[in-house]
């Protein structure tokens, strides 16, 4: 049985997120300022930083609710399609979308209406299956979110006149840089933090650790595990948005069964209900994963020479993966976040603001 | 206090975001030797240490990007090329490489993912300083990489992309090794209007593939202006391992078309609907693209291969094929241990053979006079046909081998240079 | 379109399509029904029958001792799993058990992508020609293979069904799939259940996977995805859990896929995969625990 999560002190509620945030400007600016200037390196930071929120958007429906959604990467594939349908310039459309309806054909929005367009339709979708499917438990709402990423994936395939069908969509103009995804982030980790410290996320975790209890004590199941679900594929669909902004060019392959695998492993690495884990286990897993696929060239030590083995990088992972579930399987966080109350200890006397 | 300054750092992140210009990763600056991650810098296929800065010395070796997907799902397509790409190396670089200098083939691999295919390009261009990118045979990798180089200034030389669109797409450093889609569906299209006689067909095509779906397109568009009518057409998707109920249809056709022209991308796809086909009594003619091209056709087709023929870059036999060819094979195998996988292997091998040969012509390793070189390029010979680049367009004028499955063999059905081809 | 022999055609089709799912989708129930868990190793496990006849045919030997090997070493690599991954977690909250499995499939995709490179290989040569051969009963094409695949599902479904209506470790099996501590409670050895339930499922699995890659022609380390997933799909509709839900999921599944190609116009026939799922989800809200499933809500 489960300890119940104690509520956070004053100092937690939010001394933490404020860490978090100042921390990460320091990186941020740190790595843009940093001379000379790598754009490898700010290349991987910024795929890490959408990687980061499309965990922590995950873990709030995953690892708060105990839903575990198997077809999120389905609302980033929404997210990346339509904002990038919508930003596209008038002539790219001309020649790569010729056979978009008029009213979509001469329109071409900027990157933040594009985006927030495309978040509120994922949320709007969402909603809508969600009515449904939180109705479900366990595996079969797995099953069921599973069965959404291949409609979603059917559906990009063949409605060509949207979306280029199985072909690249590409000239997808370059907006998003390090700035664009920190503020995002930024955005995400206050939104999910929040929810999950309140009322509401109290609620989601009480349906989490024993649906029954929660029902006999007034909460509705159906509601809050909705929320949730809205709220992170809205999330999700502007990290698809983000991530199609930098990659300028991508395909319904791109969101399929290998990307979300990817982010289950990020998840559940950091550990499902923990928001410092998402970050945790998604830094890892990225950072493993870049550091390991460079590895794979092989090397000289000494007098021996190690030969070039590709696909090291994801024999590793899934070595990892499999170790993290068997042996610490609530991640490496469990479902703590990062503790600053040992500062109460060393400063007992100072005033709570 | 604390959503003041919440709000306070969120503004500055927003006006930050809106006022910081898209930064273009230019090829000239950094040295590699930082690095925060990623820490190995020797690669394996020379022992060259890539912490030097621009080579002014004549006897540094020349740095070309490798770029190839060797796991996922593109790996049976880029594993055989790769390994053709390789031997090049290894052959130029033992015949006293170019300028004086070894090609030091800085190989990743792409994993079939556009993320990491954009890592490997900017850690080539930026971190590895190459001079130009040779690799990949699909377009979704090379939209990925193709940009990055572009706007580096790298030129990029696919080995297998086919999509004639691409040149255009990236940019004027970006160029085609093989033939374009255009020309091959128009040469298949040609090949069975005029020796096949087929007047009616069925068209059945993969729609989860970009190749595919271009090369049915093509192929469509040549065919019905010849005067062919095509009677029935139906689509099947990546991983679908059943086509009975296709097939079905096609047989309640009344009267049944002359030929069929099937695009798949993978040869055992090519070859599972093949001998689908033959389960159900069709026998009709089966013609195809270059994704036919592989072990698995005959493999997997078994007997049901008999009457296919498909467009693609080279006949890979040891008796029928050119000199340049047989010596490839000699020396792939010798190298390897087997005979080339497909004709993918002898373009990957190609494409490193142009790439050095433009590296000769522009008489130096700066990227801008390689790609003026290659550009110019005029009659090269490869073992898989010769590479003409007219000017401006930069998909080559190459013939298009047909090769017909004749008792499980592979043999020449013709050399097609098509004469008329759609526009990309 | 309408002719009755289109129409019968496609029925034999769905019918051999259905048989083949039918035949991945009870070794999946097996484990299910006991442990509540849903092993993505299962299509893994038909993977590694097939690379195992696969290179044992190349040294030679015959089909019945190839088959007979690969099977049994499937049965033993499923064992293995249960004991080295699925025990520890048993008990533990169904996330954890999905992820396990979801772990152990990717692993063993990986070795194998590593180990065995990437590329699709020839299946055509492990079975026996008399397999691909053709019947042409009037209007009607079956080949043997398919004759062959509802052979088997038929008769192992009947053996199985009777196993566990009849004979004692079956009994158990049953009883620990409604309630494993009563189970315990009442003296069964619940590990000696479990290890039955996957042997009988590995070894499923395994025959399954050489007939799919009979069918097929060919093996990469990937193939056991496809195969999962409409199994899964299948179960689900049936009802997870139960044996003849599995099957009738199994050949609703195929009926839906064959009929929606064969009936949809061509411009809508390639949505048919977003038909099926989208089935699969009304079928889930209607009846949440599959067609046969128990409509019995959870108590307390």
């Amino acid at each position: 049985m489960t300890q119940t999560k104690k509520s956070p002190t004053n100092i937690q509620n939010w001394i933490t997120p404020l860490f978090l945030i100042i921390s990460s400007l320091l990186v941020v600016t740190g790595i843009k300022l940093y001379a000379p200037y790598n754009p490898y390196v700010e290349r991987v930071i910024v795929v890490l930083g959408i990687n980061i929120i499309l965990v922590v958007a995950l873990n709030l429906s995953n690892g708060y609710t105990g839903v575990f959604s198997l077809g999120h990467v389905g609302f980033m594939a929404i997210g990346a399609y339509v904002s990038s349908i919508l930003s596209l310039a008038i002539e790219t459309k001309a020649t790569n979308l010729p056979d978009l309806p008029a009213w979509l054909a001469h329109v071409q929005l900027g990157f933040i209406p594009s985006l927030l367009i495309a978040g509120f339709l994922a949320a709007i979708i969402a909603f809508l299956i969600g009515i449904p499917l939180m109705r479900l438990s366990g595996h079969y709402v797995s099953v069921a979110t599973l069965g959404f990423l291949v409609i979603v994936h059917i559906v990009l395939i063949n409605w060509t006149q949207f979306t280029r069908g199985a072909r690249t969509f590409s000239g997808v103009i370059q907006y998003t840089n390090i700035w664009w995804v920190y503020f995002w982030i930024v955005l995400t980790i206050y939104l999910v933090w929040r929810i999950v410290h309140s009322p509401y996320g109290r609620a989601l975790i009480a349906v989490r650790e024993d649906s029954i209890a929660a029902q006999s004590m007034g909460i509705n199941i159906l509601r809050s595990r909705l929320l949730a679900f809205v709220i992170s594929a809205f999330l999700t669909a502007i990290g698809g948005g983000l991530m199609a902004h930098y990659l300028t060019s991508f395909s319904p392959a791109t969101f399929y069964f290998t990307a979300t695998f990817n982010y289950i492993i990020m998840l559940v690495v950091g550990g499902l209900g923990s928001i410092s884990g998402s970050i945790l286990g998604t830094t890892l897993v990225t950072f493993l994963s870049e550091i390991l696929r460079n590895a794979e060239l092989g090397m000289q030590i000494g007098h021996l020479k190690i030969p070039a083995v590709y696909g090291l990088s994801q024999i590793i992972l899934s070595i990892s993966f499999v170790l993290i579930v068997i042996l610490r399987r609530k991640g490496l966080m469990g479902d703590r976040e990062i503790d600053f109350t040992w500062l109460k200890r060393v400063f007992p006397n100072s005033p709570q603001t | 206090m604390k959503m003041k300054l919440f709000s306070l750092i969120l503004l500055f992140a927003l006006l930050a975001g809106c006022a910081a210009p898209t930064q273009a990763p230019s090829a000239t600056e950094a040295p590699a030797a930082t690095e925060a991650p990623a820490a190995t810098e020797a690669p394996a296929v020379t022992e060259a240490p890539a912490a030097t800065e621009a080579p002014a010395a004549s006897t540094e070796p020349i740095k070309i990007g490798g770029t190839y997907n060797l796991t996922g799902a593109m790996a049976s397509l880029d594993v055989p090329a790769s390994k053709g790409s390789k031997l090049a190396v290894k052959e130029i670089n033992a015949a006293g490489g170019v300028l004086g200098r070894q090609i030091d083939y800085i190989l990743y691999d792409g994993k079939t993912d556009s993320a990491t295919n954009g890592n490997i390009a900017t850690q080539l261009v930026t971190s590895d300083k190459v001079v130009a990118i040779v690799g990949n045979t699909d377009s979704d990798s090379a939209l990925a990489i193709g940009p990055i180089a572009q706007k580096a200034g790298i030129p990029y030389l696919t080995a297998g992309a086919t999509s004639p669109k691409l040149p255009d797409q990236v940019g004027d450093f970006m160029f085609l090794a093989p033939f374009g889609d255009n020309v091959q569906a128009a040469a298949g299209a040609e090949f069975m209007w005029n020796k096949l006689s087929c007047k009616t067909s069925w068209l059945f095509w993969d729609k989860g593939a970009e190749y595919t779906t271009l090369l049915a397109k093509y192929w469509r568009e040549r065919y019905e202006e010849l005067g062919g009518k095509i009677v029935l057409e139906d689509t099947y998707t990546q991983g679908d391992t059943d086509f009975s109920a296709q097939i079905t249809r096609l047989k309640a056709q009344n009267p049944m078309p002359d030929c069929l022209y099937v695009a798949s991308l993978q040869a055992s796809d090519a070859g599972a609907i093949a001998k689908q086909l033959r389960d159900a009594g069709i026998t009709l003619p089966m013609v195809g693209g270059d994704g036919y091209d592989g072990p698995e056709l005959v493999g997997v087709g078994g007997s049901g291969a008999e009457n296919v023929y498909f467009t693609t870059h080279a006949l890979i036999s040891a008796d029928k094929g050119t000199d340049k060819m047989k010596a490839f094979i000699k020396a792939y195998n010798a190298e390897y241990g087997n005979d080339p996988e497909s004709a993918f292997a002898a373009l990957g091998y190609d494409a490193i053979y142009l790439m050095a040969d433009a590296i000769k012509r522009a008489g130096s390793t700066d990227p801008k006079a390689i790609r003026d070189a290659l550009a110019a390029t005029s009659g090269f010979e490869g073992v898989t046909g010769t590479v003409t680049y007219q000017p401006g367009i930069r998909v080559p004028q190459k013939s298009v081998t047909i090769i017909a499955i004749v008792n499980g063999q592979y043999t020449l059905g013709a050399e097609v240079t098509p004469e008329k081809v759609p526009a990309p | 379109m309408g002719s009755l022999d289109y129409f019968v055609q496609q029925t034999m089709n769905a019918f051999s399509l259905g048989s083949i799912y039918a035949l991945v989708a009870i070794g999946l129930a097996m484990v299910f029904g006991i442990l509540r868990l849903i092993n993505f190793a299962h299509g893994d496990l038909m993977m590694v029958a097939c690379y195992i006849a696969f290179f044992l045919t190349t040294t030679g030997l015959s089909f019945i001792p190839v088959l007979v090997i690969a099977i049994l070493a499937t049965t033993v690599l499923g064992i293995l799993m249960e004991r080295v991954a699925y025990r520890p977690v048993r008990g533990a909250p169904d996330v954890i058990m999905l992820l396990t499995s979801l772990a152990v499939s990717m692993f063993i995709e990986n070795v194998f992508i590593m180990f065995l490179s990437p590329v699709p290989r020839t299946f055509r040569g492990v079975t026996p020609k008399v397999l691909d051969i053709v019947n042409h009963w009037g209007p009607v094409n079956i080949s043997n293979i398919n004759l062959i695949t509802i052979g088997i599902t038929a008769v192992l479904f009947g053996f199985l069904y009777f196993f566990v209506k009849r004979t004692q470790l079956g009994i158990s099996m049953r009883a620990t799939s409604e309630d494993l501590m009563a189970a315990q409670l009442v003296g069964i050895n619940i590990d000696r259940v479990i290890v039955t339930a996957f042997i009988l499922g590995s070894s499923l699995a395994g025959i399954a996977g050489i007939l799919w890659a009979a069918r097929l022609g060919k093996i990469d380390p990937l193939m056991g995805f496809i195969p999962l997933l409409k199994a899964f799909v299948a179960a689900v509709i049936g009802g997870f859990g139960d044996l003849a839900g599995a099957v009738l999921g199994a050949y609703v599944l195929g009926f839906a896929e064959i009929f929606l190609i064969g009936f949809l116009p061509p411009a809508l026939s390639s949505y048919r995969d977003a038909f099926v799922f989208l089935i699969l989800i009304i079928v889930l809200l209607i009846r949440p625990n599959g067609i046969l499933g128990s409509t019995e809500k959870e108590k307390v």
